[in-house]
């Protein structure tokens, strides 16, 4: 039998703490991805308990790419919480993280819950707002290597989020060019389109997984729909920059090392 | 830099023409002209296009090439390369390539400008290359490569006319003013599934840049710009390579979208 508890505390004790941990998968070769799900939120009740507050979902594993290199045909999930909320303009102190990279997406906000039906009129009627977005990612694994199942139960990899400017849902979001900068100069180029072709997409996978293996999707929900090119590898003091066609501009700087 | 003998050009170019017409790719070129000699190479795609136009082929425009800098980075040169395009390249928006015309075809999304003014003074500015655009429009580049196994080095590519093949203009006209060239995404779809995404700074940080040096490049050797050429500016993303069967579609965001089919093999 799997100690659920007992692994969500590694992976826990590992993000609390900054420091890597062995892959869940090599004690536990079967590891599923449900029990992975129970996993995860026993790990977010942790964090709840310690005073987060959970104010979302990311998705992960939303391009082709990435879903055939960890061998999955299916996106995935984990839970944002307050404490991983970093402010538009703020800067990240890098120091408790493992190895932080940056990923540049589009953020949803709902003003409707999920009510079980995931069809493209409920994503059009639940969107609130979108936003350009910047997810901080940080496996707790040795060398950012994991299996799905370890990645779900180290929360899709969460670290932190940054939001930029919400604007109504009211352009077309299918293709916008998206350029992630360091320190002014672009080092990410890709589209929206590489969201599942579609970033609404992504909104309606988090519908249908979270309620399988979740609460469900409720109104105010920020909902990270997943990277729209490759992760760039965060070092201290540089400019984090991403620009969105038509949702405009947003970032952050990271702290240098003391 | 070697110097390359004449015969060693016209070697060259032949092996390269032959593989053209026979439909059967070649041994790179790279061991007559040597791998990184740009000058011996361009004169090797020089030969070919004189080649070209004494048979009856009209010149209609230019491609630029490596305008990435990870694609320069890999082929280790700073700056982009060029080729030539030929009337007969031209294939319809929604068109289909026939089966066998291309040895080893590949995709890739681009911006498309025509020229409304010749560009054929000396010292180009930007000023001068903006104000020449008549239209901007999304384009697909199909580029070939009469190498076989695509094995080339900056030398073989750039005699083989910078692997170019056929290109489609897409049909919706837009002027300068009315999109946003750097930050425009890029979606190429083969047969329904987005399979290479990117946006306008991933060419030389904008499609406009490329353009200026293209300009500057052709006014230097004596094959001027001029009102009414066709300039493919340089991938928005990543190539794709296409089989007998496929249908691909690049949607440029604020340019609308172009789409081109490869025939299936005859039953």
């Amino acid at each position: 039998m799997v100690d659920v508890k007992a692994l969500a505390e590694i992976v826990d004790e590992a993000a609390r703490r900054g420091v890597a941990v062995a892959q869940l998968t090599d004690m536990y070769p079967a590891l599923s991805i449900e029990t992975a799900y129970a996993v995860q939120a026993e790990a977010i009740g942790r964090r709840l308990q310690r005073g987060e507050r959970r104010i979302g979902v990311k998705m992960g594993l939303t391009s082709r790419a990435k879903m055939q290199q960890v061998g999955v045909d299916e996106v995935i999930w984990g839970v944002l919480t307050d404490a991983m909320i970093l402010d538009d303009g703020e800067s990240l102190d890098l120091d408790g993280m493992i190895h932080p990279r940056v990923e540049p997406e589009i953020a949803f906000l709902l003003k409707k819950p999920f009510t079980g039906e995931a069809s493209a009129q409920w994503a059009a009627d639940a969107v609130e707002a979108v936003a350009p977005a910047l997810e901080i990612i940080d496996s707790r694994y040795q060398d950012f290597k994991f299996r799905v199942a370890d990645v779900v139960a180290d929360n899709s990899s969460a670290a932190g989020v940054v939001i930029g400017p919400w604007r109504k849902p009211d352009l077309d979001i299918a293709n916008l060019g998206m350029i992630l900068s360091f320190d002014g100069r672009p080092v990410q180029v890709g589209s929206s389109a590489a969201i599942l072709g579609h970033p609404l997409r992504a909104l309606l996978a988090a519908a249908r997984l979270t309620e399988r293996y979740g609460e469900g999707l409720k109104a105010g929900d920020i909902v990270l729909a997943g990277a729209s090119t490759a992760a760039e590898p965060l070092r201290p003091g540089v400019n984090v920059q991403l620009q969105v066609q038509n949702l405009g501009l947003m970032g952050f700087n990271t702290k240098e090392r003391k | 830099m070697t110097t390359v003998s004449e015969h060693e050009v016209a070697k060259a170019a032949t092996r390269l023409s032959q593989a053209a017409s026979g439909r059967d790719p070649c041994a790179p070129v790279r061991d007559l002209i040597g791998p990184e000699n740009v000058e011996a190479a361009y004169a090797v795609q020089e030969s070919l296009t004189k080649a070209a136009l004494a048979s009856g082929r009209r010149l209609v425009g230019r491609k630029i090439g490596l305008t990435a800098v990870s694609v320069q980075r890999q082929l280790g040169v700073d700056q982009p390369d060029y080729g030539m395009l030929f009337d007969d390249m031209d294939v319809p928006n929604g068109g289909d390539i026939p089966f066998g015309a291309l040895l080893q075809p590949k995709c890739e999304a681009e911006i498309a400008f025509i020229l409304g003014g010749d560009l054929d003074t000396d010292r180009l500015t930007s000023a001068d290359v903006l104000s020449s655009i008549e239209w901007a429009v999304a384009a697909i580049e199909v580029v070939d490569s009469r190498i076989a196994g695509w094995d080339i080095t900056i030398a073989d590519t750039i005699a083989d006319n910078a692997s170019s093949g056929r290109f489609v203009l897409g049909h919706e006209l837009r002027r300068l003013n009315q999109i946003d060239l750097v930050a425009c995404g890029m979606a190429l779809e083969k047969r329904g599934e987005v399979v290479s995404t990117g946006a306008g700074v991933a060419c030389l940080g904008s499609p406009l840049n490329a353009v200026l040096w293209l300009a500057r490049t052709m006014a230097r050797i004596g094959r001027p710009l001029r009102r009414g050429d066709v300039v493919l500016s340089g991938a928005l993303g990543p190539m794709v390579a296409a089989a007998p069967g496929d249908r691909f579609l690049a949607r440029v965001e604020g340019l609308g979208s172009v789409s081109v089919g490869f025939e299936g093999a005859p039953q």
